[in-house]
C-alpha cells in the first residue's frame, strides 16, 4: 500500500504540473491576481507530494521490498542499512526522483519565502518551475518509474554496484543535485522575466541568494566527487577531465561567472541581460550533465544508466528546454532595459572581465566534452580528449583570472582608479614575490613554471586578505576601532574575501601536488624500501582478509622517517563477490597538508607486488580550498541586506588617502 | 481500502491547493502592485543606506552617493507606475480553473494511476514475505525461509531433511547432499538418507557413481540389505568400473522377482543387456507405465521425462525383440519410437512384427493399421 501511494502522489504531482505550468502563467499574461495566486499553494503541495513519495521508495528500500523492480535491482536485504538508504538515489530512478524532489523543493521555497515579490514574477518564476518538473516527472512516468512492480516478488535483490558502497559517493550525487537544481530557480526567474518582457528589482535581488546557494552545493559536490576519485580509483589522480565531471564542471563555471554578474545586477542595475542569458545557460549546461551522465551516452564509472530510449527522451527534453529558452531569449531580450553605464576600469568592469574569461574557459570544456561524442557519433573514430587539450585551453584562460581577481573587489563601482587599487595590493604583491624565492630556493630552478604557479596562488590568497585590511583601515582608525569594523564588515564582503581566499588555495594545492609530487611504479619484494621526499616507504607483505561483502588481499606497509616509524599503511584490492566486482583501495596518510598515497597493483608469484607510491605535496589544500569557497557563498548568502553599488565620491572632492601597506 | 482512503485524502488536498486561492477575493489595497513592489525595494534600500550611516560602516559621502543612486531608480520605478495596472479578472477563466481542480485533476490523475500502478498489491516487505502462510508462496519463496532457518539454526538436522529432496528437485544436486550429510551428522543413520546422499552425489557428477557416493550406497546396504536404490546405483557402479562380470550378477540379482512395473526397472534392464546379461524371470505386471509412473513421469523435469520414457521404450524394445510380444504390444513400440522421432526404430519395429505374425492375418491387419495410423507406412 505505501508503494502504491507513493506511486499515486506521482502521478498526481505530474497531474498538478500541468495546472501549475499553465493557470499562474496565464494569470500573470492577463494580469488575473487569482489566477496567478493558485502557484505559491500548488508549488507547496507538490513538495509534499513528492516527498511522500520519496518517503514511501525508501520505506521499501529499507524493508527490502523486492516487489518493486527498482529495489530489487539496486539492493540487497544484507546490505549495511545506511546502504540501503543511500541506495535509494544509487540509481538511475531514484537519483531521478531525488533531483525531482529537490527541484519542487526549490520551487516551494520560492513560494514561502517570495511573498515580497511583484506577484506576476512569482507566478511565471513558478510556473516554469513547474514546466521543468513536468518534463521530468513525465520522463520518470514514461521510461523510468521506480515504482514498477514485480507480483512475486524475489526473494533477493541485485545488491546495489559496490563501488557506490562508499560514504564518499552516497553524499556527493545529493550535494551536486542540489548544485544543478539550484540553478533550475535563476533558469525559471530569467525566463518568466523574458516572458513578462520586465526585469524587477526584487528579481535582481533574488537571483544572486539562489545562485550562491546552488553554486556552493556545486562546488562541495564536485569537491566530493574529486576526493572520492583520488581514494577510490588508484591513480594517484584527483581530477581526469572525464565527461563526467566535465559535466559537473561547466554549469560550475558558468554558475561562477552568473554569481559574478548577478552581483552588478544587484547593486548596479546593469549587465541584466547577461545575467539572463548566463542563468539560462547555466542551467542548460547542468540538464546537459545529467543527459551525459543519465542517458548513457558515455561509458564511464559514473554512467550504471544506460538505456537508449531514456537517452532519446531526455534529449528532447533537453532540446525543448534549451532551444526554448534561447529563442525566447532571441525574441524577447530586446524588451528588456538596459541599466547602469560604467567605465572599463571598474569594479563592473573587473567583473565583466571575470565573466568573459569564465565564459570562454566554459567554452573550451564544453568543446573538449562534446568534440570526441560528436566525432564518435558521425565517424564512428574514438578519441579521447584529455590533460594536453585542456593544458593548453583552459589554463591559459585562467592564468590572467586569477592575476586579475584580487584587483576587482578593491575597485570602486562606475569608475574606478587602477593605480589606487594596485596600491592597495602592494602588500599581496610582496607576499606572493616572496613565496615565488622561497619555492626557487626549496625545490630549486629546474621548473620555472611552477614556482610561478605557487607564487599566483598565493597571490590570489594575500589579495583576499589586503581586501579585508584595507576595508577595515587599521592603522588609520586604531586597533580598537579596526576590530569593530571588522565585525561590521558586511556579509558580502566576507564572503568575497573568502572565497577568492579559497580559490587561492585550491590553485596552490594544485600546483604543489602537481609539480612537485614524487612518485615512484616499482614491483617490490617484501622487505624493500622506497625513498621519496625524506620518507622510507617499506613494503612487508601481503595477507587476505575477509570484508563483510568482500574479500581483500591487503598490503601492509612502513612509513618512517629518519629511522622513525611515523606511520603504518594498509592499501588493499577488493573484490566485491557477489558481484564479482573488484576495486582498489588506496592506502594514505595525511603529514600536514601533504599526503603519502599507495596503491597496488598485480601481485606477482614470488610475493612482490606492482606498488605506486606517491608523496603528494599540500594536496589536501585542493579540496579545503573548495570547502572555503563554499564557506565563502555562505557568508555572502547570510548577506540579507539589500545591496546597492554606487560609485565612489568624485575623487577631487574627497581625495583617496592612501593605504600604504604595512607590511 | 485505506490505500483509496489515502489516495483520495491527497488528491482532495491538491484540489484544495488550487481551489482555496481561487475562492480568495481580490486583495483590497493594490499594494501588491508590480510598480509598487518596485518602489517598495527601492524604499528600504534607502532605510538601510540610513542604518548603515548610523552603526559607521559606511561614511557620509558614501551614503550621499548610495542615496543618489537609490533615488534615481525610485524615481525611475515611481514614472514606470504611473501607468499602473489593473487586475482583470475573468469569470471565464475562473471557472475553468475551478473546473480544473474540481474534474479534471482527480479524473487524469486517477485514470493514469489505473494504468501505470498496481493498486491492489501489497507491500511485499522482507519480514512479511518471510513470514506468510506457506501455501500462498512459492517454492523459491519456502526454500529461502528454510534457509534463512538453516543459517541461524546450522544444528536443525529435521531442516536439512526437508530441504534435501526439494534440492534435488529443482536441480541442485550439490545442495541436496551438503544437505543429506548434514542431517546424517546431526541425525544419525538411516539407508534412505544415505542411499540419497549417494544419489546427489551421484547426479552431481554428471551420473558417474565416485568413491563418496559408493561409501554412501554400501552404508546404506549395510544399514538395509534389501533396499533397491543402494543397489541400483551400485551395481550401475560396477558397470561403470568395467567389472562386467560383477555387473551382470548384481543387475540379475536386483531384477530376479521384481516388479517390472516399477519405474527403475527398465532402466536396469537396458544397463543389463548393454552389458550383455541375460533378463532374469521378473514378477508379473501390465506391461507399460502404470498410473504411479505417469504421475511420477509428469512431475518430473522434462528432461527427467524424456531420459525416463527412452528407458522404458528401449526397455519395451529389448523384451518384444528376445522374447517377441502380443500384436499389441507391437503397435505400442512402434507408436513410442514415432513418438520419440526414431522413425528407423519403428519401420524396423514394423518389420520385426510383420515377421513375428507371419500367417495370423487378423495380427498382421492390426499391425498394419497400426503403422498406417502412425505414418510408418503410406495410407494406399
Amino acid at each position: 500500500m505505501i508503494v502504491e501511494l507513493g506511486h499515486y502522489a506521482l502521478v498526481l504531482t505530474f497531474a498538478l504540473t500541468l495546472i501549475q505550468s499553465t493557470v499562474p502563467l496565464w494569470g500573470a499574461v492577463r494580469e488575473d491576481d487569482r489566477l496567478m495566486a493558485i502557484a505559491p499553494p500548488v508549488s507547496i503541495a507538490m513538495f509534499f507530494l513528492v516527498l511522500i513519495s520519496f518517503a514511501a521508495l525508501t520505506i521499501a528500500y529499507v524493508t527490502s521490498d523486492f516487489s518493486v523492480v527498482n529495489v530489487w535491482e539496486n539492493s540487497h536485504s544484507a546490505k549495511p542499512m545506511l546502504f540501503k538508504i543511500t541506495g535509494v538515489w544509487g540509481n538511475h530512478e531514484g537519483s531521478l526522483l531525488l533531483w525531482v524532489l529537490i527541484l519542487v523543493f526549490f520551487g516551494a521555497l520560492v513560494a514561502y519565502f517570495g511573498s515580497n515579490m511583484p506577484s506576476p514574477l512569482r507566478a511565471a518564476t513558478l510556473a516554469v518551475q513547474g514546466w521543468v518538473t513536468a518534463g521530468f516527472v513525465l520522463f520518470m512516468l514514461a521510461t523510468s518509474n521506480p515504482f514498477n512492480r514485480i507480483p512475486s516478488a524475489p526473494i533477493e535483490g541485485n545488491d546495489l554496484n559496490p563501488i557506490l558502497q562508499d560514504i564518499g559517493l552516497a553524499i556527493h550525487p545529493p550535494l551536486l543535485y542540489v548544485g544543478y537544481v539550484g540553478f533550475s530557480i535563476t533558469f525559471s526567474f530569467a525566463v518568466a522575466a523574458l516572458i513578462l518582457g520586465r526585469i524587477d528589482a526584487a528579481w535582481a535581488r533574488w537571483v544572486r541568494p539562489w545562485t550562491l546557494l546552488a553554486w556552493a552545493f556545486l562546488t562541495l559536490g564536485i569537491a566530493m566527487g574529486s576526493y572520492w576519485a583520488y581514494y577510490e580509483l588508484g591513480w594517484g589522480g584527483w581530477w581526469f577531465w572525464d565527461p563526467v565531471e566535465n559535466a559537473s564542471f561547466m554549469p560550475w563555471l558558468a554558475g561562477t561567472a552568473l554569481l559574478h554578474s548577478a552581483i552588478v545586477m544587484e547593486k548596479r542595475d546593469a549587465l541584466k541581460v547577461w545575467t539572463v542569458l548566463l542563468a539560462i545557460f547555466t542551467f542548460s549546461l547542468s540538464l546537459l550533465g545529467t543527459f551525459l551522465v543519465r542517458s548513457g551516452v558515455l561509458t564511464s564509472v559514473h554512467a550504471f544508466a544506460t538505456d537508449p530510449a531514456r537517452g532519446v527522451f531526455i534529449l528532447v527534453l533537453l532540446c525543448l528546454f534549451i532551444g526554448g529558452s534561447l529563442s525566447l531569449y532571441a525574441w524577447r531580450a530586446p524588451l528588456l532595459k538596459q541599466g547602469g553605464l560604467f567605465s572599463p576600469i571598474s569594479r563592473e568592469g573587473a567583473l565583466v572581465l571575470n565573466n568573459l574569461f569564465l565564459s570562454a574557459a566554459t567554452a573550451a570544456v564544453l568543446v573538449g566534452t562534446l568534440y570526441p561524442l560528436a566525432l564518435d557519433a558521425i565517424t564512428g573514430e574514438k578519441i579521447s580528449v584529455g590533460e594536453p587539450f585542456f593544458n593548453l585551453t583552459f589554463g591559459p584562460l585562467m592564468v590572467p583570472l586569477l592575476m586579475a581577481i584580487p584587483f576587482g573587489p578593491v575597485l570602486a563601482w562606475k569608475r574606478g582608479d587602477l593605480l589606487a587599487a594596485a596600491e592597495r595590493l602592494y602588500a599581496g604583491f610582496g607576499i606572493a614575490i616572496l613565496a615565488v624565492l622561497f619555492t626557487f630556493w626549496l625545490w630549486g630552478m629546474e621548473r620555472v613554471l611552477a614556482p610561478i604557479g605557487v607564487g599566483l596562488g598565493v597571490w590570489v590568497m594575500a589579495g583576499a586578505i589586503c581586501e579585508i585590511w584595507t576595508r577595515v583601515k587599521p592603522r588609520e582608525v586604531g586597533l580598537k576601532r579596526a576590530f569593530e569594523r571588522l565585525k561590521g564588515l558586511p556579509g558580502a564582503a566576507w564572503g568575497t574575501a573568502t572565497a577568492h581566499f579559497g580559490v587561492g588555495v585550491t590553485v596552490l594545492g594544485i600546483v604543489t601536488a602537481s609539480a612537485f609530487q614524487d612518485e615512484y611504479v616499482q614491483t617490490m619484494k617484501p622487505g624493500d624500501t622506497v625513498n621519496l621526499s625524506g620518507y622510507a616507504v617499506t613494503f612487508d607483505g601481503v595477507a587476505p582478509r575477509r570484508g563483510a561483502n568482500f574479500i581483500e588481499d591487503v598490503g601492509h606497509f612502513t612509513v618512517r622517517q629518519s629511522g622513525v616509524v611515523i606511520a603504518e599503511m594498509e592499501p588493499s584490492k577488493r573484490l566485491y563477490t557477489a558481484r564479482q566486482f573488484p576495486t582498489t583501495e588506496a592506502g594514505i596518510h595525511t603529514v600536514g597538508f601533504s599526503q603519502i598515497y599507495l596503491s597496488m597493483g598485480e601481485g606477482r608469484p614470488n610475493g612482490a607486488i606492482d606498488v605506486r607510491v606517491y608523496f603528494k605535496p599540500l594536496v589536501t589544500l585542493i579540496w579545503i580550498g573548495c570547502v572555503i569557497m563554499a564557506i565563502g557563498a555562505v557568508f555572502s548568502m547570510a548577506d540579507r541586506r539589500l545591496r546597492v553599488g554606487a560609485p565612489k565620491p568624485s575623487a577631487k572632492r574627497s581625495p583617496q588617502p592612501s593605504a600604504t601597506p604595512a607590511e | 481500502m485505506i490505500l483509496w482512503i489515502l489516495i483520495a485524502a491527497m488528491t482532495a488536498a491538491a484540489a484544495l491547493s488550487i481551489l482555496v486561492p481561487l475562492a480568495h477575493t481580490r486583495a483590497e489595497e493594490p499594494a501588491e502592485d508590480v510598480q509598487t513592489a518596485d518602489e517598495a525595494v527601492y524604499r528600504q534600500q534607502l532605510e538601510e543606506v540610513e542604518r548603515d550611516l548610523d552603526r559607521g560602516l559606511i561614511d557620509p559621502a558614501a551614503a550621499e552617493a548610495a542615496r543618489t543612486e537609490i533615488a534615481r531608480r525610485l524615481l525611475a520605478a515611481h514614472e514606470r507606475g504611473q501607468n499602473g495596472r489593473k487586475s482583470a479578472e475573468s469569470k471565464s477563466s475562473l471557472r475553468t480553473a475551478q473546473v480544473i481542480a474540481v474534474a479534471v485533476l482527480p479524473m487524469f490523475a486517477l485514470g493514469l494511476y489505473l494504468f501505470l500502478g498496481a493498486p491492489g498489491m501489497p507491500d511485499q516487505p522482507l519480514s512479511a514475505r518471510m513470514t506468510a502462510p506457506a501455501e500462498d508462496q512459492s517454492v523459491d519463496v519456502l526454500v529461502a525461509r528454510v534457509e534463512k532457518h538453516l543459517a541461524e539454526n546450522p544444528e536443525d538436522g529435521q531442516g536439512w531433511v526437508v530441504v534435501a529432496p526439494v534440492y534435488m528437485q529443482l536441480g541442485k544436486p550439490e545442495q541436496a547432499a551438503q544437505a543429506y550429510a548434514n542431517a546424517i551428522r546431526l541425525l544419525g543413520r538411516r539407508d534412505d538418507w544415505e542411499a540419497n546422499l549417494g544419489e546427489a552425489l551421484t547426479v552431481a557428477n554428471d551420473g558417474i557413481v565416485n568413491v563418496a557416493a559408493r561409501e554412501a550406497f554400501e552404508r546404506a546396504i549395510a544399514l538395509e540389505p534389501e533396499a533397491i536404490k543402494p543397489r541400483f546405483f551400485l551395481a550401475l557402479a560396477l558397470g561403470q568400473e568395467g567389472k562386467t562380470e560383477a555387473a551382470i550378477a548384481a543387475w540379475q540379482d536386483l531384477l530376479e522377482g521384481a516388479d517390472p512395473r516399477e519405474a527403475w526397472v527398465a532402466s536396469a534392464v537396458s544397463s543389463l543387456e548393454r552389458l550383455g546379461g541375460t533378463v532374469p524371470e521378473m514378477g508379473d505386471g501390465l506391461r507399460g507405465p502404470d498410473q504411479e509412473q505417469m504421475a511420477a513421469a509428469s512431475q518430473m523435469m522434462p528432461e527427467d521425462r524424456q531420459q525416463m520414457i527412452e528407458g522404458m521404450v528401449a526397455g519395451l524394445d529389448a523384451r518384444l525383440k528376445s522374447d517377441g510380444g502380443s500384436a499389441d504390444e507391437w503397435a505400442q513400440l512402434m507408436r513410442a519410437q514415432v513418438v520419440l522421432g526414431n522413425e528407423d526404430a519403428a519401420r524396423e519395429a514394423f518389420e520385426l512384427a510383420q515377421a513375428a505374425f507371419e500367417g495370423d492375418e487378423e495380427a498382421l491387419a492390426s499391425i498394419n493399421d497400426a503403422a498406417r495410423e502412425f505414418g510408418i507406412i503410406k495410407s494406399n
